[in-house]
């Protein structure tokens, strides 16, 4: 079965600029968060896939049909823009409504589905009121709720939750991985990596244009075996852990921290470094530990620089 | 997203997805939602009064007879010269560029196209639902202020002889709305076509439209040619421009030449327009 | 001490607003208008007139008789600035319609207000713009050809009772540039599109000609002739250069009153729209 989305090598350029180099991936249903820094290629991935340019080379496909020139695949894909922007005499409830109406659907159905999708983002008290006097987090709301009003298979948000409070940014992470729970397929384009791992665990890595990796956060630390595993513990007795973990074959390298309190140990093999740790954990009275290489930044920065 | 209940008996048939939406539905959904920009702006404010002045011309008329000011024309001629000059020669054509090169151009500018681009609508339909709006706007403003121009001036001395002016009027809504259509096709070409087609226009109209004064074939390629001698009414030009008197081209060849022209303009639209990528940043 | 203190320090010292706050403003947007190419091709199709009369008065210079057909005297530097005046609506259009209208869309009023501006600053900097490039067209080729007269022409014009002609011209073209230039603003501060304050303000230009047109054929009278700018301006020049003017007797007050009102109108207009920020109800 193929997936919702597909690319073939695909290319695209803009005159001598490579935008997207090159590119096959295949995204899956649920949430795939697509994450690069500026400039990374993401926009141009999301508007490959939302049929807004064309592959300059090889073939994006969109639910089976070409991405481009296909606007049949629009009843089901739904698509929230990073660009700020309105017919801003309209109300959010007048917005979504031209919008639901220029997907087909009746009267009648466009007023409750605008209205339900509205109630998802949290806006329906400010149905009525026009979107020029809105806030930028509601803006980014009413975005939102059009490229959801017509209940998508496939839907590509594109910084989703930029301007947005901590409140409505929970609601729509919350309100993402709901989706991708329910089957469909969900592409999150971001910068900001933590907010991308709140959704989901599955990745899409791009920088100049290039997939650098794709897959679960977890495994691709994993696969990244060359790059030591830095693990952070503090105990009662960090000389006494030390003396427990030293003799190790993977533990490359042992630090103390400043305060006394902590110990720093790099390994090569984080996961027999964690099967060994409970006993040695134990005795020296380990009370906290964190791996600053479990977070997504750290993956990123290590695939950016090799 | 929670599952919504299904249409109501009375409402519309469950979508076909595999297709997009069909061109007239389409287009008419985008028709309601350009034509709502396009009335309720502050650029049909000036319109409206620019299209809607001759109104105010016939009302001064009728004042000066009244105040017994000696006019140096007759209703029916003040109403010729109406037609012919300020609309069709002038103020037509400028609404024409006002309105028809913003036609896609707004929306590119406004980064509101993508909400377009990305509905099952197919292209054309979009920029026809646009161009319908846009005639609509125009017609509008347009038509009611030329009646009651037409009413105001014919009937300045009284009721006699209006009926034999009356097809005049008639003919003369025709070559309205036929102006707006070709300019309107012509300029939506431009703005579809080029990044700035302002300038353009603008040398179009102030330019070349020009030639229509130079003997020989060349005022067949100008549309204010085909229009003009379609306007039954020509008052002689003055100065510089009446010693190059206009020619007048055959009415039956016009009516094909300015309908082939404005469908070809919005084919050839249509055609770039379906075809040309939109990339909006921010 | 050896080592000293690189922390934040006060700045003490007491700073007033400069003087010329507005010129930054007029030369970065003349920077990026003077960079486009069909403006500088704009440009140059607006001295060809220059070039013609510069001929005109090398014809007469050259063979007397030909000043009987086209005549070299005062009135020649009228009729030129009245042609230029559709010039400056051109380049009015192209260089100036955006100045405020962008602005507006962008909310970059915003941050120019954020810096020691005031908003008269701000409109004096987008009126520089547009003075810069309407005088470019009317004064600079205006004094130009002054000079090509006195130089070709001397018996013509360098006489005491014509020394009026060059304050004529500064007056004129200054005229000419206010006016145009104001009312561009004013429209390009009604829109949020440059292209619509454009079209409004090429509507407006020519509406009021026709507007004139269509009320001189119902009856001459000197009130339609000062509602179009266009004809005001010419008859400010007809006044000036001692051009008769056709049609009906307009005071000779009138024009430049009516310019004057015109004037008044578009800085309020400017005093209205520019602002920081737009309550939207």
């Amino acid at each position: 079965m193929t997936a919702p989305l597909e690319y073939a090598r695909a290319s695209r350029w803009y005159g001598p600029v490579i935008a997207l180099n090159d590119v096959s991936v295949a995204v899956p249903p649920g949430v795939t968060g697509l994450l690069g820094p500026n400039g990374a290629g993401k926009s141009t991935f999301l508007k490959l896939a939302a049929g807004l340019l064309a592959p300059s080379q090889g073939e994006v496909r969109l639910l089976g049909r070409p991405a481009w020139g296909s606007p049949e695949a629009f009843h089901r894909v739904g698509l929230c823009p990073e660009v700020d922007a309105f017919w801003e005499h309209l109300t959010g409830l007048e917005f979504l409504t031209a919008l639901l109406r220029l997907t087909g659907f009746g009267e009648k159905e466009c007023r409750e589905r605008a209205e339900n999708a509205l109630h998802q983002v949290a806006l329906h008290d400010a149905k009525d009121r026009k979107v020029g006097g809105y806030s930028k987090g509601m803006r980014q709301r009413v975005k939102l709720a059009q490229s959801i009003a017509h209940d998508p298979d496939v839907l590509l948000l594109d910084e989703p939750v930029s301007g947005m409070d901590p409140v409505n940014r929970r609601r729509v992470i919350d309100l993402v991985k709901k989706m991708g729970r329910e089957g469909k397929t969900v592409v999150v384009s971001s910068h900001i990596l933590h907010e991308v791992e709140a959704m989901t665990r599955r990745v899409l890595l791009i920088h100049n244009g290039r997939i650098l990796a794709e897959g679960d956060v977890r495994e691709i630390r994993d696969l990244m075996d060359e790059h030591p595993h830095t693990v952070s513990l503090r105990a009662r007795d960090p000389r006494h852990l030390a003396r427990a973990v030293v003799a190790s074959p993977h533990v490359l390298s042992l630090s103390f921290g400043a305060d006394g309190e902590w110990l720093t140990v790099q390994t090569a093999r984080p996961d027999e470094f964690y099967s060994a740790l409970p006993e040695a954990a134990v005795e020296a009275g380990v009370t906290e530990m964190y791996s600053p290489d479990e977070d997504l930044e750290s993956v990123f920065r290590y695939l950016v620089a090799r | 997203m929670s599952a919504l209940p299904g249409p109501a008996a009375g409402e519309a048939p469950p979508r076909d997805t595999t297709r997009p939406l069909a061109f007239l539905p389409a287009a008419r959904g985008v028709f309601g939602l350009a034509l709502e920009g396009m009335v309720w702006s502050r650029r049909s404010l000036l319109m409206a009064v620019l299209l809607g002045l001759p109104v105010v011309f016939a009302l001064l008329y009728r004042g000066f007879l009244v105040a017994k000011v000696p006019a140096r024309v007759t209703g029916l001629d003040l109403y010729a010269i109406i037609v012919a000059v300020y609309y069709v020669r002038n103020v037509l054509p400028l609404a024409a560029l006002f309105y028809a090169t913003s036609l896609i151009a707004d929306e590119v500018e406004g980064r509101t196209l993508t909400y377009l681009l990305t509905r099952p609508l197919p292209r054309p339909a979009i920029l026809a639902g646009k161009f319908a709006a846009y005639l609509g706007t125009t017609l509008a403003l347009t038509l009611p202020a030329l009646v009651a121009t037409f009413l105001l001036l014919a009937t300045a001395r009284g009721f006699a002889g209006i009926g034999t002016a009356v097809p005049e009027l008639f003919r003369d809504m025709g070559v309205v709305a036929l102006a707006l259509a070709s300019y309107g096709a012509l300029f939506t070409l431009l703005g579809v076509v080029l990044r700035r087609p302002v300038i353009p226009g603008l040398l179009f109209l102030f330019v070349w439209e020009l030639v229509v004064h130079i003997p020989g074939y060349l005022p067949r390629l100008t549309l204010t040619g085909w229009l003009g001698s379609l306007v039954h009414h020509q008052p002689a030009e003055e100065g510089l421009a009446g010693l190059f008197q206009r020619q007048v081209l055959p009415v039956g060849e016009g009516l094909v030449v300015l309908l082939a022209a404005s469908a070809l303009f919005l084919a050839l639209s249509v055609w770039v327009f379906s075809r040309r990528e939109y990339v909006m940043e921010q | 001490m050896p080592i000293y203190d690189q922390s934040y320090r006060r700045y003490e010292a007491r700073g007033g607003l400069r003087q010329a706050r507005f010129w930054p403003i007029t030369r970065e947007a003349l920077r990026i208008v003077l960079a486009k190419r069909l403006f500088l091709v704009l440009l140059l199709a607006s001295w060809l007139p220059l070039v013609v009369r510069m001929v005109q008065v090398y014809a007469v210079a050259r063979f007397p008789e030909a000043g009987r057909l086209l005549p070299v005297d005062g009135r020649l530097f009228g009729e030129f600035l009245n042609q230029q005046i559709l010039f400056t609506v051109f380049l009015s259009v192209f260089g100036g319609a955006g100045l405020v209208a962008n602005d507006l869309r962008t909310g970059a009023i915003l941050v120019y207000l954020s810096r020691p501006l005031t908003r008269r600053d701000y409109v004096l900097g987008k009126l520089g713009v547009l003075l810069s490039l309407n005088l470019s067209v009317t004064l600079v080729p205006g004094l130009l050809l002054y000079l090509v007269a006195l130089a070709l022409v001397p018996g013509q014009f360098a006489e005491w009772k014509l020394l009026w002609i060059g304050p004529a011209i500064v007056l004129h073209a200054f005229v000419i540039a206010l006016s145009v230039s104001l009312l561009v603003l004013a429209v390009s501060a009604l829109s949020r599109s440059a292209r619509v304050a454009g079209l409004g303000f090429v509507g407006l230009f020519i509406g009021l000609e026709i507007v004139r047109g269509v009320l001189v054929t119902m009856a001459d009278r000197p009130e339609a002739h000062v509602l179009s700018l266009l004809n005001n301006l010419r008859m400010v020049g007809n006044l000036l250069f001692g051009i008769a003017a056709r049609g009906a007797a307009v005071p000779a007050a009138l024009p430049p009153i009516v310019l004057a009102l015109g004037a008044l109108a578009c800085l309020a207009v400017l005093r209205a729209r520019v602002r920081a920020v737009e309550i939207v109800k």
